[in-house]
């Protein structure tokens, strides 16, 4: 059980003041930012990639940072789903169900808390599970070829076209833009000059501050100017305050909740809202015969809570232990990683034992620090509600452009930027998801860099993909995860025509 | 006395209805586009020796070939894209704002600029004139402050020195 050891390890570094004020910050800007309308986790760290970086904060003290934005805005998420209806993120719609009914019985308090209490089960309990599972994932991993890898970014790619809740060629399409973007600049193999337009701003590459900033900041003001978030007051209510009888009647709620969202967590492209959506509905499906679910239940508030942070931290799980992103949010803490130059995987936790141990350790205090945080302040934080759209959009695309200018001196990345932004609204617009470019970006250069290894090993021939029976068993799983939405639009085209494909019933 | 009950919060602005498969059409022959031009540039990569077998340009040319498969399984069954709310001169107006500021943040300083770019947002999201020129006056010397003097980020300087 070397485990204890090096999360002790840990805890010397997630406890250094600098370290415990940079969570606590990180929590409390996460929170808010999450509770803000119309901004979520992906923006709150989009925002602050690039500050971060300029201030050249040593990197294990940028990603407590950063990760604390972006469980902290798992907390924040909640508040305007339960108060006023409105869920900023897609995993929030599931809260809204029964979170939303107890606010309007004057229970809104009641609800934050156990959303609260779920949320914070959800994460420690994942964080332990985190703790013990990623070494020996790790350990299993540094055995892997670079052929394997290039298998297990296939199969990483090919599950976001599985999962996708839209058409899955728009999927395709969009990790093959970022896996595009992933190459502009000078090749690291032969010096060659790629997709530059004999430019000298983009031999260095794009800048993934830019890219993250431009698709998902830029663009979220963009479209929220067409339907925009309303701002408004609420209340918590003056019901009945949440007794203990309640909140041990949701433990064994949360306990599987928590078993869903991790597992859903682990794997490589299905995200919070599919684990949110799992939970809930299996907790729905337990307490039938109740008939309160959809009512105002309290375990109705829980189970989708509790999955959504135990997703959030079971998607490091593969970033930590293998280097590939599950989700678009680890994509960007993954980048963040890859810009201080240190690439997560089976290594970083015998190379870089501070960044990866200081990380875990710090996702037990930051999620004490929000729970501590958030039972008494949610009021506080329930008032960011009110703020104005035309006193908090400004600000936002102020923050950004100063963070792209900042982080790079540069001011054709912020046409750069722009870009993006208007890329991304597009893009939304038209139904294209952003995440798959994220993750085609980060994943590019490493897919192509363990491509060419294995090919090299091989004096060029292609049979070295095959040849372990690693690659071969991923290589299978690719080609299942490909062609799952090719068997549903065959059997949608069999189905009764009223039913729209992809949507479950019920 | 129990608490009057909470008003029925606003459902969200409904979305417009898609009508045509027209902008998914069009977008699977932009990403078609895209693939032929990336596919054709990868082809002009060469390399005067061989390093490793593969080389700079196959791995651009897959993904070319994958992008273009897409492309066209969205050209053959197009969905029904473009949620749209109808307002879009806010947006282009916006984007014009951010262009421009890009060209003026040098030249004109960081806490002019922004203020101009927040104005012209904040009037974009329906802020009045007051509103807007509080935002602009608060935000932009704000975050100045904050990033410039307190976190010791360079931000670009005026003729004014500021």
């Amino acid at each position: 059980m070397d485990a204890f050891g090096h999360l002790a390890g840990g805890f010397a570094v997630a406890l250094a003041p600098l370290n415990l004020l940079l969570a606590l910050c990180g929590s409390v800007a996460g929170t808010a930012i999450g509770a803000l309308p119309g901004l979520g986790p992906l923006n709150a760290i989009a925002l602050l990639l690039p500050l971060v970086f300029a201030l050249k904060l040593p990197p294990e003290s940028a990603l407590i940072l950063l990760a604390a934005v972006y469980y902290g805005s798992g907390y924040g998420g909640r508040i305007a789903a339960i108060l006023l209806n409105m869920p900023g993120e897609p995993a929030a719609v599931l809260t809204t169900l029964d979170g939303h009914p107890m606010a309007r019985a004057g229970r809104g308090g009641a609800a934050l808390a156990i959303s609260g209490i779920g949320s914070f089960a959800g994460a420690t309990l994942s964080v332990v599970l985190l703790t013990f599972l990623s070494v020996p994932l790790s350990r299993a991993a540094v055995g892997f070829s670079p052929a394997d890898y290039v298998a297990l970014i296939g199969f990483a790619l090919s599950l976001l076209g599985a999962v996708a809740a839209g058409n899955a060629a728009k999927t395709w399409a969009a990790a093959c833009l970022g896996l595009l973007l992933a190459m502009v600049g000078i090749d690291g193999g032969t010096g060659v000059e790629r997709f530059t337009f004999g430019t000298v701003e983009l031999l260095g590459g794009i800048d993934f501050t830019v890219l993250a900033i431009g698709l998902f900041a830029v663009s979220e003001i963009l479209l929220l100017l067409e339907s925009p978030v309303a701002a408004a007051a609420s209340h918590l209510g003056h019901g009945a305050r949440l007794t203990l009888a309640e909140i041990r009647r949701c433990v064994p709620t949360m306990l599987r909740s928590t078993g869903i969202g991790f597992v859903i967590g682990v794997l490589p492209g299905a995200g919070a809202s599919i684990a949110a959506a799992l939970s809930y509905s299996t907790e729905k499906r337990l307490n039938e015969r109740d008939g309160t679910f959809g009512r105002g239940d309290v375990r109705g508030v829980a189970a989708p809570e509790t999955a959504d942070n135990a997703a959030q931290i079971g998607n490091m799980v593969p970033m930590l232990a293998l280097g590939i992103p599950g989700s678009g949010t680890t994509a960007v803490l993954l980048g963040a990683l890859l810009m201080y130059n240190i690439t997560p995987g089976p290594l970083l936790f015998t190379q870089r034992p501070e960044v990866a141990w200081g990380l875990i350790a710090s996702m037990y205090v930051g999620n004490v620090m929000l729970l501590v945080l958030n039972l008494p302040l949610v009021g506080l934080f329930a008032r960011l509600l009110m703020v104005p759209a035309w006193a908090l959009y400004p600000l936002v695309i102020a923050l950004s452009f100063a963070g792209v200018y900042a982080a790079s001196n540069s001011s054709t990345d912020l046409l750069l930027a722009v870009g993006f932004g208007v890329a991304g609204w597009m893009f939304r617009k038209l139904g294209v998801p952003l995440v798959p470019i994220v993750l085609g970006f980060v994943l590019g250069r490493l897919l192509e860099d363990n491509l060419r290894r294995a090919l090299s090993l091989s004096d060029g021939d292609p049979m070295i993909l095959l040849a372990s029976p690693v690659s071969v068993v991923l290589w299978a799983l690719t080609l299942t995860a490909i062609l799952w939405p090719v068997i549903g639009l065959w059997k949608a085209r069999g189905a009764a025509p009223g039913a729209p494909p992809g949507c479950p019933p019920g | 006395m129990p608490a009057p009950p909470l008003p029925e919060a606003a459902p969200h602005p409904p979305r417009a209805l898609p009508r045509s498969t027209l902008p998914d059409r069009a977008l699977a022959l932009l990403l078609l586009l895209l693939a032929a031009l990336a596919i054709w540039s990868a082809q002009g990569l060469v390399v005067p020796f061989a390093g490793d077998p593969v080389g700079p340009k196959a791995f651009p040319t897959v993904i070319g070939v994958v992008l273009g498969l897409a492309a066209l399984a969205l050209l053959l069954r197009p969905g029904l894209g473009w949620e749209s709310a109808g307002r879009p001169w806010r947006g282009i107006v916006c984007i014009a704002a951010m262009l421009a500021y890009a060209f003026i943040v040098v030249p004109l300083g960081f806490i002019l600029s922004t203020a101009l770019l927040c104005l012209v947002i904040a009037r974009a999201f329906a802020g009045s004139w007051a509103q807007s020129l509080l935002a602009a006056a608060l935000t932009a010397p704000g975050l100045f402050l904050l990033l410039d003097r307190v976190l010791d980020l360079p931000l670009p300087r005026g003729p004014l020195g500021f």
